[in-house]
This record gives structure tokens, C-alpha cells and sequence, in this order.
């Protein structure tokens, strides 16, 4: 009789165990700017794309003259304000 | 999408061809599964953060390797995630003593918070012990509240069968009580 209270109790101590499981254990939701972020980190080329992607000769040569083209700019530009600031 | 849309042997097949799209759409559908077990793994939401991602990301790069042995794609995930999780308890223990007992920051799903601010202690407690118990059986518990599994697909994702899962749980309850001893949280009823 009095194992079987023993046992009794000890089902109700693992019952009880669970429940209190399954309110410490639940599931929650990421937040969207997390979930945003993260996506974003996936999604930023691994490094063997880069290099397959400035592997193409073409491609190279494309972004060898945009650089060099913006470089040509940009001191054109900067050339030009000194002059005109010079010559005041 | 919709769920029924999803076939999960296709999407799987073009993502390891190389389809970003494909393996965006596994991304959605895992996110919060492995975000929940590292999250629960760590206790820390940066760190959950850094880790989901890097499952992700190493997922993606191996995905090529990825071969269907009969187990579910989630069990190839979550492998990744437990040996991600393994290695930053062994980095942390390297560096300093990890602290764990920091409280759950996010809200749970269908939860009023009031309610969360008055458990949260002993919940903070049952956390502390769960995260004490081996890998394992920490993964159990995961899988079986978080994730609401039943004890077979536990079993698939741990390679262990269905008896074993069920033996597992029985003898990780045991230890959690026996655990309780110390502490406040009442297991004789409110």
C-alpha cells in the first residue's frame, strides 16, 4: 500500500516535471530584423564567388576601365576646383 | 508561400545545384527550428544570433555534399547546429566561465508577458539544471517541447530508435528530479 503511494507520487513529481518542461521550454520567435539580418549575411557572395566572378576577362576588364574612368573624373574634377580656386 | 507548395525533395535537389532561391526557401522553412535549439543550447540571444546564421551559411556551402540517406534535411541542420553549439561551450569554457543563467529575452509564442515575468524565475532555475545536462539530453528536451516532436521523429533526427528516445526521456526526467532536490520549484502540485 505503501509502495503504491510512493510510486503514485513519484508519476506525479514526473507529471508535474513536464509541465513545468513545457513552460520553461517553448518556442519563440525570432525577431524579423534578426531574421532580416541573418538572410542578409546568407546571401553575401562566399568567397569562391567573388573570385569566379572577377575570374572572366571581360568582367575584369569592365571594372579595370569603370575605376580607372572614376578615377580620371574625380581628379579632372578636383584639378579643375583648384585652378579656378588659385586663380582667385 | 504556402506550406503545400513546398516540396522538399525538389527544393532540396536545386539547392544543391546551386540555386540560391531554392535554399533561401529551406532558409524560411528552418529558421526558427535551429534559431530555437541554439537559442535554448546558449541561453544568449547574440550568440543565437551568430550561430543560426553560421549554420546557415555553413549549410549552404556543403549543401553540394548533401545526400538523402532516408533521415530528414532537419537532421543534417540540426548536426550542424549541435556541432556549432558544441564547439562555442568549448570555446567559452576556454576563455571564462559561461553564464548560464541568463534569462530568455524574447516572448514565447501565445504568451501574455505578465504571466512570463512570474514564472520566470523558476523557469530561470529549470534552464540553469537543463543546460547542465549532457548534449543529448539537452537535445531531447529541445525537440520534444520546443519543437513539439514525438518521440519517433526525435528519433530520426538522433539516430536512435523510437524505445531508446523514450527510454532517454524517462531517464532525463528522472535526473531532472532528482536535480530539483535543492532547488524551489515545487513538483507536489501548486
Amino acid at each position: 500500500m505503501k509502495r503504491s503511494t510512493e510510486t503514485a507520487n513519484k508519476e506525479a513529481q514526473l507529471f508535474a516535471l513536464e509541465g513545468h518542461l513545457a513552460d520553461a521550454l517553448k518556442p519563440i520567435t525570432p525577431p524579423s530584423d534578426l531574421v532580416v539580418r541573418m538572410r542578409e549575411r546568407i546571401r553575401f557572395p562566399q568567397r569562391e564567388e567573388i573570385v569566379f566572378r572577377l575570374g572572366g576577362w571581360k568582367r575584369l576588364f569592365l571594372i579595370y576601365g569603370g575605376v580607372m574612368s572614376g578615377l580620371l573624373v574625380t581628379i579632372t574634377v578636383a584639378r579643375a576646383f583648384f585652378y579656378f580656386l588659385g586663380k582667385r | 508561400m504556402p506550406d503545400t507548395e513546398f516540396n522538399e525533395e525538389d527544393v532540396l535537389t536545386r539547392a544543391s545545384q546551386g540555386d540560391r532561391d531554392a535554399f533561401g526557401r529551406l532558409y524560411e522553412r528552418y529558421i526558427d527550428r535551429i534559431f530555437n535549439y541554439v537559442y535554448y543550447r546558449t541561453g544568449n540571444l547574440h550568440d543565437a544570433e551568430d550561430l543560426t546564421a553560421r549554420v546557415f551559411q555553413r549549410a549552404m556551402n556543403h549543401i553540394k555534399n548533401y545526400t538523402d540517406r532516408g533521415v530528414p534535411f532537419s537532421a543534417w541542420l540540426y548536426r550542424i547546429a549541435h556541432n556549432l553549439v558544441a564547439n562555442w561551450h568549448r570555446d567559452r569554457s576556454r576563455r571564462q566561465e559561461i553564464p548560464i543563467n541568463e534569462v530568455p529575452v524574447l516572448t514565447s509564442k501565445g504568451d501574455h508577458p505578465e504571466k512570463n515575468l512570474v514564472r520566470s524565475q523558476e523557469e530561470d532555475a529549470l534552464l540553469r539544471l537543463i543546460r547542465r545536462l549532457p548534449p543529448e539530453r539537452q537535445n531531447l528536451l529541445i525537440l520534444k517541447f520546443v519543437e513539439n516532436m514525438s518521440n519517433a521523429e526525435i528519433g530520426s533526427i538522433m539516430g536512435r530508435s523510437e524505445g531508446a528516445v523514450k527510454s532517454l526521456y524517462h531517464r532525463t526526467l528522472l535526473a531532472l528530479r532528482d536535480q530539483l532536490g535543492d532547488q524551489k520549484i515545487n513538483l507536489d502540485g501548486e
